[in-house]
């Protein structure tokens, strides 16, 4: 068991499917419907692309704690600013992601600074930005077209939100599966050293990925702010806790090295599950998120280097 | 990089220390980055003290008071983050959770009861992380988030989100006012800051965590026993945590999970400005205790020259980052 749950092209795949038949189990009448599937894909959605953009950043062995503050920021940015033109405004949301998370990579590069210190300033910054362009209100987005646009049901259980995270998902499967990218990153993340000394260009990937985990955060948030037809500053802020999970849960190790696209889509998708199947068996909100912790603090003591030889001094110790 | 082995024991240098032969780049001018920070630190005195009103007594209070807050769970903070395991993303969670025992058990069992099941409820919290992250080398972040989702959940669970107040006939008026001139909130924290600098500096729990900050495997191999220490350092971490949100529900007369929203971002932030090394094995609580009141002292400021609160939050941001970018440079592996 502790093999496949190690294995991390199985245990996203496992820990999903223990998702799903635990929830058959409890209710299958309510659980296995139409609506909860396009429930999933809803929180897909909201934290599928921002646990991409982290779980990436953990597989170099780098952490961008920022997410959480482009999150809300793109979100404000593109309601204040896509007004009249959607598109404009998630322009400038993703442009705004694309250079925070630029200029951050940069910082960590070029300083030689630890990401955890620099992304944490990025967040700062990002939430104050947040505050400065939304005045410190709440804003209402006006243009119920796009809101309800981006959230109406195509093919019965996605919307458009969720085709363009799965669209994104699917891009940075084929990148990192097909091309030499992939390859490096996993080069970087098991020892960056070598990996220089082998000819990877470590610097400009670790700059790119920060600007793609900037450029993911704010694509879904200000998806998030269009369908929800409003921003604020203040909130949107609790989704460090599910990104991190799936990456967790997708096979990504903070060691570095390990991971992929599709298994963190797999986590995003258990988490999702989990949380669309207790809402249908009408279980209170708080169960979902003592479930999530549950599930994140067993998967940290069986990632526990030590586990084995703690498991195996126990017996020891029984046998005197 | 040089790592010394060695804990900086007596280091009391507050807020500039130049690390040692951890310049960014060889070639580069070691004491650049020490030359800057003591530039920043003048003009932030000099626009501070040069700011209407700074130096009145209302503003001086209220200055020690918000500080005292954020500054226990920097200093708890700080305890983790030596030891090499980052920072902790539930001690926020744990104020709001410290708070609601205090005043739940306060209601039952009067004052001292809330007092000990509030330490003892965060401090055993705590200890149990540190144990899973020290004896099962479990990591540091993935169960400080797990702590957070369950902290979390457990509270919603009992207040459905709610806040709990105080017995009508509860009166903590006597914890609201000031010790020697200084508010209590303050004392505390001054107390709590000693206390852990004492731990850290005089004992061999102390020199321990250091060790195991800067190599884990070295300091197994000189026969440390680190998931001890581990769990000890979460454990002071608990308890100093615990005061932050005693005293938030004695300031309110109430409790819910909002009050620590944020505290744990606020919190490494002080940690950081003060210089302590993110990578662990290095650092102080005094230095903790410099960096809260440097944000302080920021933020009075920005309210003192007539910016809006959200420009506060943006220029807050900026500063913090810049000395974050100032203060650690190098320390990379």
């Amino acid at each position: 068991m502790k093999r496949l749950l190690d294995d991390p092209h199985m245990r996203p795949l496992l820990i999903l499917a223990a998702c799903v038949v635990g929830l058959a189990v409890i209710d299958a009448r309510d659980v296995l419907t139409l609506a909860t599937a396009a429930s999933s894909f809803e929180t897909f959605a909201t934290i599928g692309l921002v646990a991409l953009g982290l779980g990436l950043t953990m597989m170099i062995r780098e952490f961008d704690l920022s997410v959480v503050g482009m999150y809300s920021m793109a979100g404000c940015i593109a309601v204040v600013m896509g007004g009249t033109n959607a598109w404009l405004g998630l322009a400038c949301a993703l442009a705004a992601g694309l250079v925070g998370g630029l200029a951050q990579g940069w910082l960590i590069v070029r300083l030689r600074l630890g990401s955890v210190g620099v992304t944490l300033g990025g967040l700062l910054v990002f939430a104050g930005v947040a505050y400065v362009v939304t005045e410190n209100r709440a804003l209402p987005y006006e243009n119920m077209e796009v809101a309800l646009g981006l959230s109406a049901p195509v093919a019965g259980i996605f919307s458009i939100r969720s085709l363009v995270a799965i669209a994104v998902f699917a891009a940075a499967a084929l990148v990192i599966g097909l091309t030499r990218y992939g390859r490096d990153i996993i080069a970087i993340g098991s020892d960056r050293r070598a990996a220089m000394t082998a000819g990877v260009n470590v610097n400009a990937l670790v700059i790119g990925i920060f600007g793609f985990s900037g450029v993911c955060a704010a694509l879904s948030g200000a998806l998030l702010s269009y369908s929800l037809a409003s921003a604020s500053p203040a909130g949107l802020s609790d989704v460090i806790v599910p990104a991190a999970a799936a990456a967790i849960l997708g096979g990504v190790s903070l060691a570095g090295g390990t991971g992929r696209p599709l298994g963190i889509a797999m986590g995003v998708l258990s988490l999702a599950v989990l949380r669309a199947g207790f809402n249908a068996v009408g279980a209170p909100p708080y169960v979902n998120e003592v479930a999530m912790g549950a599930i994140l603090l067993i998967v940290a003591m069986l990632d526990g280097a030590y586990l084995t030889r703690r498991l195996h001094g126990l017996v020891r110790w029984r046998a005197h | 990089m040089s790592q010394s082995a060695q804990p900086p024991i007596s280091d009391r240098r507050l807020v500039a220390p130049v690390q040692e032969g951890t310049s960014a780049r060889a070639g580069e001018p070691r004491n650049y980055v020490g030359i800057v920070r003591a530039v920043v630190l003048v003009v932030l005195a000099a626009v501070a003290l040069t700011t209407p009103g700074f130096l009145s007594q209302p503003s001086i209070l209220s200055l020690l008071t918000t500080v005292s807050f954020i500054g226990c769970v920097a200093v708890g903070m700080t305890l983790i983050t030596i030891s090499g395991n980052i920072m902790s993303f539930a001690l926020g969670a744990l104020v709001g959770a410290t708070a609601m025992v205090f005043i739940v058990a306060a209601n039952w069992g009067g004052f001292a009861f809330g007092l000990i099941a509030a330490l003892a409820f965060a401090g055993l919290t705590n200890a149990l992380q540190g144990f899973l992250i020290g004896w099962l080398r479990a990591n540091p972040i993935i169960v400080s988030i797990a702590a957070l989702a369950l902290i979390y959940g457990v509270a919603e669970a009992f207040a459905a989100h709610g806040t709990i107040y105080a017995a009508a006939g509860a009166n903590y008026g006597g914890f609201k006012g000031r010790v020697a001139g200084i508010p209590v909130e303050f004392a505390v924290f001054l107390c709590v800051t000693a206390l852990a600098q004492f731990i850290l500096s005089l004992t061999p729990f102390g020199r321990h965590l250091f060790l195991i900050g800067s190599s884990f495997r070295a300091a197994e191999a000189v026969g440390v026993r680190a998931w001890r220490a581990i769990t000890g350092a979460y454990l002071w971490a608990g308890l100093f945590t615990a005061p932050a949100g005693i005293m938030l529900a004695i300031r309110y007369d109430a409790a819910s999970m909002n009050y620590g929203m944020g505290y744990e971002y606020e919190a490494i932030a002080a940690v950081l400005v003060g210089g302590t090394v993110i990578k662990g094995g290095e650092g102080s609580v005094l230095r903790t205790l410099a960096g809260a009141i440097i944000i302080g002292v920021i933020q009075v400021v920005l309210v003192l020259q007539g910016l809006r609160t959200e420009w506060q939050y943006l220029i807050a941001g900026l500063i913090v980052l810049g000395v974050i970018a100032l203060q650690t440079p190098g320390t990379r592996d």
